[in-house]
């Protein structure tokens, strides 16, 4: 770029002083934990921060994942990993054909439906919660994984329809008329053509089931009391009550990182699912 | 357009299937969501008019009428809590949108590492809310955390209590939803802006127009209608945080942090007075309403207004 005006220079500058900040300021809260996690306890608690690390140390994952451990962060991991599958698989499940026939059929009271689930996402969870924590508790479902996945399961439904509704639309109907027209039934016509198509949807759906589940945090602290069935936004809540900020820090790390890992790794299906609402 | 094609489709294609079948699709969907939605919404209707006791066993002991909404409206610490909601509400979309639409900006052009920024920009929305809590907890933490360390390694005092003060700890509250929320407007909005046609931009360069002047007059207002449907999420967002909220501060000091939604808490689940609570979360939800009503009458409007 020999030639270039001066001030196209400054330009293409400032773009990268631009990036460089977005970077930073975006990267520096997560630098920040792993680096927590890695240092001993006496360099964290110095006043003098050191920003760049001269050692590395693993022994607050070793703890944390040791027997002695004061919050069991392997076994909220398999807990929260159990559950937030579940609500994935059963969420997607539920969603898909109400999503379909929603979107594609004579659903008696469809605008009402729908209304009706985007309605429910403004109101404070808090207000449905009150009376599911009496029901729970009658129903002796507290401390167990039904009475988890299910209030999961309906918190992420409403939206996950939605959601699922914006890929239904992007498939041509003139391919399902063709189907129809070759004489299939319904059901030959969702499971031998809707869902082949749907698969990108239906996989970003299993990622946001997933994601949200895992971060799900006031049902676990309302929903279960015993340490066994901790999730790990729980046990990381519980871990803030121990003095060890190395351990806290490690435990912050264990917890983001599978979404994290996931974020990373797909990060086009996670943006189709942000943006699904752009196109209304 | 596309309403009148849908609707012609879904007439034609319904008639060739059966309405039973496709009553049978929706139904599991919508049994959940009335089990777990419309009857408990209701059953808290009934709680906000009752007086109730939780121990040893809930019951609601009578029925008050209108007291318990009475009761809110006309206490200190209910207003406190609805001017701090409405004010951490309007600051949450203010600075987010201001941020993220910047970023989304710098995104839509073509530069060496933009794939890096793009997966760094997003990825605080993959922490966990409790843990991104916890992560503010250490930035913020008055003797060794990163901010004050930061300000010191710059020469300064940094000696800030980030979280002790009544209007800082709101604010402290502020930075780390804002952190965590513009992934998601930053990627809606680059969504948007990609939308707005070249062609456009491009004529308005031969008319002279510098890039400031394109951005104030063509897309900005071309952008309005997804600006505004980012702001209704945020705001929602706002109205419900929770997690951040318990984790950084419990509401404190004193009152500070105590939006309306984490007073519903205070009252539901530390003062075990469900009634109130109740009566908090019903008029959160009215309150919610009414912002979302003005701003979808903005989006209307806005829409009108760029054409589509």
């Amino acid at each position: 770029m020999v030639g270039a005006a001066p001030g196209r220079v400054v330009r293409r500058a400032a773009t990268y002083v631009g990036a460089a900040v977005v970077l930073i300021v975006m990267a520096f809260p997560l630098y920040g934990i792993i680096l927590t996690s890695t240092q001993t306890e006496r360099d964290i608690r110095s006043a003098d921060v050191a920003f760049v690390p001269t050692y590395i140390t693993t022994e607050h994952y070793t703890r944390i994942f040791s027997a002695s451990s004061g919050v069991p962060v392997a076994e909220s991991m398999v807990n929260s990993l159990v559950v937030a599958i579940a609500t994935a698989v059963v969420t997607v499940a539920i969603a898909v054909p109400a999503a379909y026939a929603l979107n594609r059929m004579r659903v008696p009271g469809r605008r009402l439906i729908l209304g009706g689930f985007a309605a429910i996402y403004v109101l404070p969870t808090l207000l449905f919660i009150m009376p599911l924590f009496i029901t729970v508790v009658q129903l002796g479902l507290r401390d167990t994984y039904v009475g988890l996945v299910l209030p999961y399961v309906a918190f992420t439904l409403p939206f996950m329809v939605w959601i699922m509704g914006s890929f239904v639309r992007a498939i041509p109907v003139s391919v399902e008329e063709m189907a129809l027209i070759d004489g299939a039934g319904l059901a030959q016509l969702i499971l031998r053509i809707v869902l082949p198509l749907l698969r990108p949807g239906i996989f970003a759906g299993l990622l946001l089931g997933f994601v949200l589940a895992w971060i799900e945090f006031l049902t676990p602290l309302l929903f279960t009391s015993n340490l066994s069935m901790m999730t790990v936004t729980l046990g990381l809540f519980r871990s803030t009550m121990d003095i060890e900020i190395g351990q806290l820090a490690a435990a912050t790390v264990m917890t983001a990182l599978p979404v994290i890992l996931i974020t990373a790794f797909f990060q086009r299906n996670i943006t189709e699912v942000i943006t699904a609402g752009v196109e209304r | 357009m596309t309403g009148e094609v849908r609707a012609e489709e879904t007439i034609r294609t319904g008639n060739r299937r059966g309405r039973r079948a496709a009553i049978a699709l929706v139904a599991p969907a919508v049994l959940i969501v009335a089990g777990v939605y419309a009857y408990p919404a209701i059953t808290t209707v009934a709680y906000s008019l009752s007086d109730i006791d939780l121990s040893p066993r809930f019951r609601i002991v009578r029925f008050t009428g209108l007291d318990n909404f009475f009761n809110q409206l006309g206490s200190g610490a209910f207003w406190e809590s609805a001017w701090t909601t409405l004010y951490f509400g309007v600051m949450l979309c203010l600075v987010t949108v201001v941020l993220s639409f910047a970023i989304a900006l710098l995104l839509n052009k073509t530069f060496l590492g933009r794939g890096l920024v793009r997966v760094t920009v997003l990825l605080p929305w993959a922490v966990p809310p409790v843990a991104s809590g916890v992560l503010w907890v250490q930035m913020f933490h008055a003797e060794f955390g990163f901010l004050n360390g930061l300000i010191r390694a710059f020469g300064g005092e940094g000696d800030i209590i980030w979280l002790g003060g009544q209007t800082i700890a709101l604010h402290s509250v502020l930075i780390a939803e804002v952190w965590r929320w513009i992934p998601f407007a930053t990627i809606f909005l680059l969504a948007g802006l990609q939308i707005v046609p070249r062609t456009v931009k491009e004529a308005a360069a031969i008319d002279g127009a510098g890039s400031w002047r394109t951005l104030r007059h063509i897309t900005l207002p071309l952008m309005l209608p997804v600006v505004i449907p980012v702001v209704i999420f945020l705001f929602v967002w706002a109205m419900k945080v929770f997690d951040t909220i318990f984790v950084l501060t419990r509401g404190g000091p004193s009152r500070a942090t105590t939006t309306l939604n984490f007073l519903v808490y205070r009252q539901g689940f530390e003062q075990f007075d469900f009634g109130s609570a109740a009566a908090t979360a019903y008029l959160l939800s009215a309150l919610t309403v009414l912002a979302i009503a003005g701003l979808g009458w903005m989006l209307v409007r806005a829409r009108r207004l760029a054409g589509a």
